[in-house]
């Protein structure tokens, strides 16, 4: 038992000693300034791009959110009312770099739910317009509307990765910085 | 974390106040009640008059007579008696109140059918609505049968079917305008004769939710379009702006 925990607590920190010394290129370039300062700004203006249409237009909104089949009736209404809100505040966030770890966290957080929501659609068969950056009903047809949700999954599934780069740059920042 | 956690309390508190004043600001098109939910129809009372046998979407020959059960309110008592041939008008089929010794006379149709209507349309109380086609819709329409719109008002200002009413369901003022309805066309006789309500055909559910929000109010013969207003201009029919 007690070598067992001498082995894990010495493979832990082999770990750790690799971790710090493979700071390659690729490690540098995804934790650098530039690329971190233009990933938290590009996520930032697709949300604020993305919430302009559902302030514009709630109740197409709130159509799109039935649409997905997920969403008590109670909660729709509010849901369509603060969820654009929301996403713009933290587009904000982002670009002026206001509270943006929370931000960060946040947006993190809408896109998980996002994918989930549109691959239980997909998994389904429920053909929906995704309602991400338009809210009118596009008329399209089911299979148009099926490959466009795998696309808007792979799309999230991207910026998903923006939101991992911003953190992945944070903690390299306070590993960079860390004393110890 | 506990300063993450205050944050985003903060923000979503933001958020709410953003998206209630300006819901507070849209105009009637763009506002959304908050309390309730295209979703939520009125209950149905109980009261409504509870048929045996519904004879709507058939082309009936025999003669038969049907008597509905005493209900307390809004819809009297009514004993109904369908003659052999096809109906020939949108109303339902001719109903006598006991304490009338006339039936309610049916409005003058606009235009006089074209044809005789293949189907007849009778009050249909234990389902909300029946969904029916182009050519049903059309000898309904020529027959003066009040059409609702369940698309968007911008939708219906682009276009509509000639005598339509805009009743989007996902609006704010569809409760208020339901109730208008009610008030216009709440007497039990008016209640029985035929709605149809489309929106954009398709996977679009506006007009059947618009038919349940009616059924609660006892509205019993409402027919959905299904094929809706893409079809109706397709097959060239009476259009207005």
């Amino acid at each position: 038992m007690g070598a067992a925990v001498r082995e894990e607590m010495g493979s832990s920190s082999d770990s750790r000693a690799f971790r710090s010394s493979a700071r390659g290129p690729i490690r540098d370039f995804l934790s650098s300034p530039w690329l971190t300062i233009r990933v938290q700004i590009a996520l930032g203006v697709i949300f604020i791009l993305a919430a302009l249409p559902k302030i514009v237009d709630p109740p197409s909104f709130a159509h799109m959110i039935y649409n997905y089949r997920l969403v008590p009736g109670a909660l729709l209404n509010p849901i369509a009312l603060v969820l654009p809100w929301l996403e713009l505040l933290c587009g904000l966030g982002l670009v002026l770099g206001i509270w943006k770890g929370t931000c960060r966290t946040i947006v993190g957080l809408m896109l998980v739910a996002f994918i989930i929501a549109i691959a239980i659609n997909l998994a389904r068969g429920n053909a929906i317009d995704c309602g991400c950056f338009d809210v009118s009903a596009a008329g399209k047809s089911r299979s148009e509307r099926l490959a466009d949700m795998r696309l808007v999954i792979a799309r999230d599934l991207g910026m998903l990765l923006m939101v991992w780069q911003l953190w992945f740059a944070r903690r390299a920042g306070v590993e960079t910085h860390d004393p110890s | 974390m506990k300063k993450h956690m205050l944050e985003a309390v903060t923000l979503t508190l933001i958020a709410c106040l953003c998206a209630a004043a300006a819901n507070a600001l849209a105009g009637r098109e763009k506002k959304l009640t908050v309390v309730t939910s295209p979703l939520v129809a009125p209950a149905r009372p109980q009261a409504g008059p509870t048929r045996v046998e519904t004879t709507t979407a058939e082309t009936t020959t025999a003669a038969e007579t049907t008597t509905a059960e005493p209900a307390p309110l809004p819809a009297p008592p009514v004993t109904k008696t369908i003659a052999e041939q096809p109906v020939a008008t949108p109303t339902p089929n001719p109903s006598t109140a006991p304490p009338r010794t006339n039936p309610p006379a049916p409005p003058a149709p606009k235009v006089a059918p074209a044809k005789p209507l293949t189907r007849r349309f009778d009050p249909h109380p234990d389902k909300a609505y029946v969904e029916i086609s182009g050519d049903d819709v059309a000898a309904l329409h020529t027959s003066g049968a009040l059409f609702l719109d369940a698309r968007r008002t911008a939708a219906f200002s682009d276009g509509h079917i000639a005598g339509a009413r805009s009743f989007s369901v996902w609006e704010s003022d569809i409760d208020e305008k339901v109730k208008q309805l009610f008030a216009e066309k709440g007497e039990p006789e008016e209640q029985l004769k035929p709605i149809v309500i489309y929106c954009s055909g398709g996977d679009c559910e506006d007009s059947h939710m618009l038919a349940d929000k009616l059924w609660g109010l006892q509205f019993n013969n409402i027919y959905v379009y299904k094929d809706g207003y893409p079809d109706w201009q397709a097959r060239g029919g009476r259009v207005q702006r």
